[in-house]
């Protein structure tokens, strides 16, 4: 099933925008510009909704013409791409985009032709599916972790070299009370924000160098 | 491929000239005619890659050339333009791309580098102080009568001379020279380890357009160069770079941390750079220096990582290992053809045995250059993706353990296994081994060119 | 606009394909997504976080009524989308120089495509073909496709370790650590900010 790989799912959608000749600025460019401004760190939609690994909008304006003696010819509309390389289920996605950021949805894709507006749950889903284009081969480096284990081992990884860095040469007892309180701490620690730059070191290790 | 004309390249791109003692020149032009006058009397001193079957000579003349320099000397601007992005840039703009940030960062530069003034380098060289001086002496000369430049600094360099006999040691004690790469057509013969990797597990010569430029390189074609051809065949780019080294800090961390790794303290430095510091491959032994593969030629760079895949002999992130992955990377070693360099340059400042008292402020470190026919391929990949950055060697963030601008936060890992000598072992807080006090890059012309350069003859195209 | 976030890159490409030539293609993506073996060289490269090719049929694109004007067109369209790590230079110096023969698979059934090796006209041809990024999210900026593998490394070796050490005296524990560290020692490097592109 070309769309998934493993437990990741290659969503690809291309919207039609709505081609208006008295909108001014044309909906593409609307759309351009509320995109410049949306953050992409961790108040981005997609940290915000569950499930998105990767994501990526882009206005496509035309097809490419390489050159002669290739023809030369152009789309009708424009389209408004999202790449989605996410956690699980179609459905669950798409719902949990419109219960999370249904604000951001609407702002983006009021510009596409036949949005019903992410109010409408399975309108939603409707419209997202009926511009779903199919996947033909999706690659996914890591296939087989959702996205909080994700974020979770980045901040084990971290929190673990600064264990071993600040327990060299310790002398067992010692370690193995040190390394007890470490994973519980480590446990205890919520799992970081998506689309932050990195676990924050929260963990006192109580280690040698302190 | 063609026959290389060696009368036409000059020396010190082929030849590593092994004279002890260097004095580098660094020049500014205020007047196009007499500059180009001044290289056109240069021309009889410059020193070529013709062999030297008989005896060295006693010093040696070689010249390069900023951008800006090119500028001043009227070349075209549709030339000037041809030039790449980061030639026409110069070194010190390009400091974010490269790492040169805090203690490396250009505001921390010698004047001399800081200013954007330097337009020529003049490297001599010699067999003796002596002849250094009396071939200094002479070009001076040269200088004074054409008017032709002024001399915004010097820099001395010299091996360290240990029992009369000048060495390859730098100040952190270990034995440096090895690794340059072969090159077809400009070695005599190959050296198993230096040249590309091949699917059988022997070693060729890399492709000579990966030095010279108006050569096919190692992605099967002639690659971009400045035009006219005849200004850019036969040349090479240059990088200099002004590295002091922070002896103190070096050593006291290095006996600090040897106290508490089990394997000992020549073997912790060993596993920073992934050489003894005599220069044995701690791939090839891993307990102990081995001057038996030192000494031969066709042993001491002779060497894979492929059962080496977890850095137990040479750490993932020892310094050789980042800048000759080799095989490390799979593929048969194809991912770094095109990634590697030719290293040039001597230490400079006074020497002191381990032991004696030494301070990080005594000027002291080494001249480091490189010889690469597209600096951004090749030494600013390096230096950016390889020492200041470690994700291709599945490192992530971390840097060169003696290079990289740690700032006190830099980690090294040196992986171990199940052996009391061998045992994985962590650095922490790395410091700042090393500095950048400046530098830049430079085109080293071949001797038609330079002699175009000279009477004015550069045209674009 | 960017194309980049932390440490990815997000490429977009399209080539036009004469339609007889489109089912070619689409028995390579077959094969290549059900004989393991063929993506091997894909995930050693390990610089790729996710990638995709979608083909596009000349009437596939999505036509919803309601005033859209319907698609006329003579060609089908390969599109092309890569999250990869490093730079663009990079990225494709790479594939030239070990992955020719896959792209050629790929691409040589789009027009104009100039073969992979030598690498400067390939790029230029990619020059033309990709389109730029509007907005790009990653949940992990300062972490590549290797830091994430080390990552889950780290993390099951962690479990494991954390599972057993409970039944462990002190002697045992520190043996077990240490194997724990033997697991862990080649995967622990820092992740954070990327290089400046420049």
């Amino acid at each position: 099933m070309p769309n998934k790989s493993g437990n990741v799912y290659g969503l690809t959608i291309l919207s039609p925008i709505i081609d208006d000749e008295k909108a001014t600025p044309s909906h593409d460019l609307q759309i351009r510009s509320y995109l410049a401004k949306l953050s992409t760190r961790e108040d981005s939609p997609f940290a915000l909704a569950p499930g998105t690994h990767l994501a990526r909008l882009v206005v496509m304006d035309d097809v490419i013409y390489v050159g002669m003696p290739a023809c030369e010819e152009h789309l009708k509309s424009k389209y408004l791409v999202f790449e989605s390389n996410c956690d699980g289920d179609l459905d669950n996605y798409l719902s949990g985009l419109a219960a999370s950021v249904p604000e951001h949805l609407d702002a983006i894709w009021k510009h596409c032709v036949g949005y019903p507006g992410a109010g409408n749950r399975q309108a939603f889903i409707d419209y997202m599916k009926a511009c779903q284009i199919e996947t033909t081969f999706f690659f996914a480096a890591v296939n087989d972790k959702s996205l909080p284990e994700t974020l979770r081992a980045l901040q084990t990884q971290t929190a673990v070299a600064d264990f071993i860095a600040t327990h060299q040469g310790m002398e067992p007892s010692a370690l193995q009370r040190e390394f007890t309180r470490f994973v519980t701490h480590l446990k205890s620690l919520p799992i970081p924000r998506p689309g932050s730059m990195g676990p924050h070191r929260y963990i006192k290790t109580g280690g040698r160098n302190e | 491929m063609s026959k290389l004309n060696e009368t036409d390249i000059q020396g010190f791109v082929l030849r590593g000239y092994n004279l002890p003692v260097a004095r580098y020149f660094f020049l500014h032009f205020e007047d196009a005619t007499r500059a180009r006058r001044l290289i056109a009397r240069l021309l009889s001193h410059i020193t070529t890659g013709q062999r030297w079957d008989g005896a060295k000579p006693q010093s040696t003349v070689n010249i390069a050339f900023t951008h800006r320099g090119l500028k001043h000397l009227e070349l075209p601007d549709a030339t000037l333009l041809t030039f790449p992005v980061e030639f026409q840039q110069g070194m010190k703009h390009r400091a974010g791309i490269l790492g040169d940030t805090g203690v490396n960062s250009p505001e921390r530069w010698e004047s001399l580098w800081r200013e954007d003034r330097v337009h020529a380098w003049l490297g001599i060289n010699g067999l003796t102080p002596e002849a250094l001086d009396a071939r200094s002496s002479a070009i001076l000369s040269v200088l004074d009568a054409t008017g032709g430049a002024t001399i915004l600094g010097s820099q001395d360099a010299a091996a360290e001379v240990i029992n009369g006999k000048p060495t390859t040691r730098e100040h952190f004690g270990y034995t440096d020279g090895f690794g340059n790469p072969d090159y077809l057509g400009v070695e005599r013969s190959s050296q198993p380890g230096q040249g590309k990797l091949l699917p059988d597990g022997t070693w060729a010569p890399l492709a000579t357009g990966e030095l010279l430029l108006g050569y096919a390189d190692e992605a099967g074609e002639v690659p971009v160069a400045p035009v006219p051809h005849l200004l850019a065949s036969n040349g090479t780019f240059m990088v200099y770079r002004k590295l002091h080294q922070n002896l103190s800090t070096f050593r006291a961390f290095l006996d600090k941390h040897g106290a508490q790794y089990a394997g000992g303290k020549e073997k912790l430095a060993a596993k920073f750079i992934g050489r003894w510091r005599d220069g044995t491959p701690i791939e090839l032994s891993a307990d102990k220096p081995d001057p038996s593969i030192t000494q031969d030629s066709n042993l001491s760079t002779n060497f894979t990582y492929g059962k080496d895949r977890e850095g137990t002999r040479c750490p993932m992130g020892a310094h050789i290992r980042r800048v000759h992955p080799r095989d490390a990377f799979g593929f048969d070693g194809r991912l770094i053809n095109r990634r590697r360099i030719t290293r040039r340059g001597l230490p400079y400042g006074r020497f002191v045995p381990e032991g004696e008292p030494v301070s990080d402020t005594e000027e002291r470190g080494v001249i480091f250059m490189a010889l690469n026919a597209n600096l951004s391929r090749q030494f600013e990949f390096v230096q950016q993706q390889w020492i200041q950055y470690g994700n291709d060697a599945r490192l992530g963030n971390d840097k060169d353990p003696v290079l990289g601008n740690h700032g006190g936060h830099g980690r090294f890992f040196v992986q171990g296994e199940l052996s009391p000598t061998n045992p994985p072992y962590v650095c922490s807080n790395l410091p700042d081994f090393v500095e950048l006090r400046g530098g830049d890059y430079f085109f080293l012309p071949s001797v038609t060119s330079l002699g175009m350069i000279a009477m004015g003859l550069v045209d674009p195209r | 606009m960017s194309n980049i976030n932390g440490k990815v890159y997000a490429m977009n490409a399209i080539t036009p394909m004469k339609p007889w030539k489109t089912w070619i293609l689409r028995v390579f993506f077959f094969l290549l997504g059900h004989i393991k073996p063929m993506q091997k060289d894909l995930v050693d490269l390990s610089f790729i976080e996710f990638a995709r090719w979608v083909v596009l049929p000349r009437n596939g694109f999505p036509f919803l009524g309601k005033g859209q004007s319907q698609e006329d067109l003579k060609y089908d369209y390969l599109l092309f989308f890569s999250n990869f790590n490093g730079t663009w230079n990079q990225y494709i110096d790479a594939f030239s120089a070990v992955l020719s023969k896959g792209l050629n698979l790929v691409w040589r059934w789009s027009e104009k495509f100039p073969g992979s090796v030598p690498v400067t006209l390939f790029k230029e041809y990619i020059a033309r073909v990709q389109f730029d990024t509007d907005y790009y999210y990653t949940a992990y900026p300062h972490a590549t496709a290797n830091d994430v593998k080390s990552a889950h490394i780290v993390q099951s070796s962690l479990d494991c370790l954390s599972q057993a050490a409970e039944h462990y005296n002190p002697q045992q524990f520190a043996d077990a650590y240490l194997r724990f560290v033997l697991q862990v020692q080649a995967h622990l490097g820092e992740t954070g900010e990327a290089p400046v592109a420049g």
